[in-house]
């Protein structure tokens, strides 16, 4: 049956695999150096995945932005993306916001205008 | 188990197919994405599912159960109290870990096969069971890349924490086609070590072949080669459930029910 675990061997195992599973997502999230014994191909294969699945919910939730950059939303995103990798706890609404914020501050999108009153809106 | 017998044939719930779920015959039950439902607001078309006595199971993808991390109990009281919601017998999420180093993958990640995550997921499950109002089932996740250094394989891992947990097994034949054709994960022997008598139900998905690598989307048709997995799986064990996932690219009510009938055809067929 099986073993059973004390705490200082749980904390040891924890830390160990701590530092192996944040070494590869920072090697897929944040362009940080491959670790030791992955197929490097399949690296690629694993960040491009999460990058795209990354950038299609992006662009659900922000069509408008997706929609005004056309042909130069997937390189910016791409570039964006891999600067500012998703924090633990961040939400895609937020993703979505701060990518078009970044748009704006690079001169890539127009500064946002002044919402303007509508008078079948309440606010 | 009481209440998680003879689920039928089911669908993953999504809003953008909810008046689909809603009419389509022969849906026995249906999950839904905990992380998307807020309590005292449930959706009405879920609502109406429940009216009608269709079974709702929570299944939840962010509570990294894999990772090294502390669990989150925030994450597992919110699973727990969707299921009081819905009155659910069981809820689910996966054996994968989601986030590391204070970066979020947006994905469930595969963890190593070693003892050091074995430990460390069997604690994890053993928190979140504490703090959950109903049992909770695990399930096999895709992978696009294997770990170095591992020391079982994927059936060995999940028939440990089993045992060590007594946690139930949600088996998704796409994902386990997917480590089949990805990282060369052997299916019959995975079935064969895995202990189907703690099998919850089963998950079915479609996915699309890109060069060498089979990508589970959730977001194109189930494979011939997927509902093969299922047969198999069918040939030892009668699933308590079979469920269709389907995430994206949704298709028309037509294509939806097509799929649905050619898993009920498989199920059926060991049923005699």
């Amino acid at each position: 049956m099986a073993e059973i675990v004390n705490e200082n061997e749980l904390l040891v195992a924890r830390e160990r695999l701590a530092a192996q599973q944040a070494e590869l997502l920072k090697a897929l999230l944040a362009n940080g150096p491959a670790p030791a014994g992955f197929d490097e191909q399949r690296l690629g294969v694993e960040r491009r995945a999460l990058l795209s699945k990354r950038r299609g919910i992006v662009r659900m939730l922000g069509p408008a932005v997706a929609d005004e950059l056309g042909d130069r939303f997937r390189p910016l995103f791409d570039a964006y993306a891999v600067e500012n990798p998703r924090r633990a706890g961040s939400r895609a609404r937020e993703d979505a916001a701060a990518f078009a914020e970044w748009c704006r501050a690079r001169g890539e999108l127009p500064e946002k205008r002044k919402a303007r009153w509508k008078f079948w809106q309440s606010n | 188990m009481v209440g998680i017998k003879d689920l039928g044939v089911g669908i993953g719930w999504r809003s953008e197919i909810d008046l689909t779920v809603e009419r389509l015959p022969g849906v026995d039950f249906v999950e839904v994405v905990a992380e998307n439902l807020h309590i005292g607001h449930l959706p009405e078309s879920v609502t109406l599912l429940l009216e009608r006595g269709v079974p709702v199971l929570p299944h939840a993808v962010s509570l990294s159960l894999g990772g090294a991390d502390p669990v989150d109990l925030h994450r597992v009281e919110h699973l727990g109290a969707v299921a009081e919601a819905v009155g659910a017998p069981m809820v689910s999420d996966h054996v994968c870990f989601v986030r590391a180093g204070g970066l979020d993958s947006g994905h469930l990640m595969p963890v190593p096969r070693t003892r050091d995550a074995l430990d460390v997921l069997v604690a994890n499950v053993e928190l979140a069971q504490a703090n959950l109002p109903v049992p909770l089932a695990l399930e096999n996740v895709a992978a696009l890349l294997e770990w170095p250094d591992g020391e079982l394989s994927e059936g060995q891992f999940l028939a440990e924490l089993v045992e060590r947990t007594d946690c139930w097994l949600l088996v998704d034949v796409a994902n386990l086609y997917a480590n089949a054709r990805n990282i060369g994960t052997d299916p019959e022997r995975f079935l064969d070590e895995i202990p189907l008598e703690r099998l919850a139900y089963v998950h079915v998905a479609g996915g699309e072949q890109h060069g060498d690598i089979y990508h589970d989307t959730h977001a194109h048709a189930v494979l011939p080669e997927v509902l093969e997995v299922l047969d198999e799986l069918c040939s030892r064990v009668a699933p308590p459930g079979v469920l269709l996932e389907r995430d994206d690219n949704y298709p028309s009510d037509t294509e939806i029910a097509s799929e649905l009938a050619a898993i009920r055809a498989v199920v059926d067929k060991h049923r005699g």
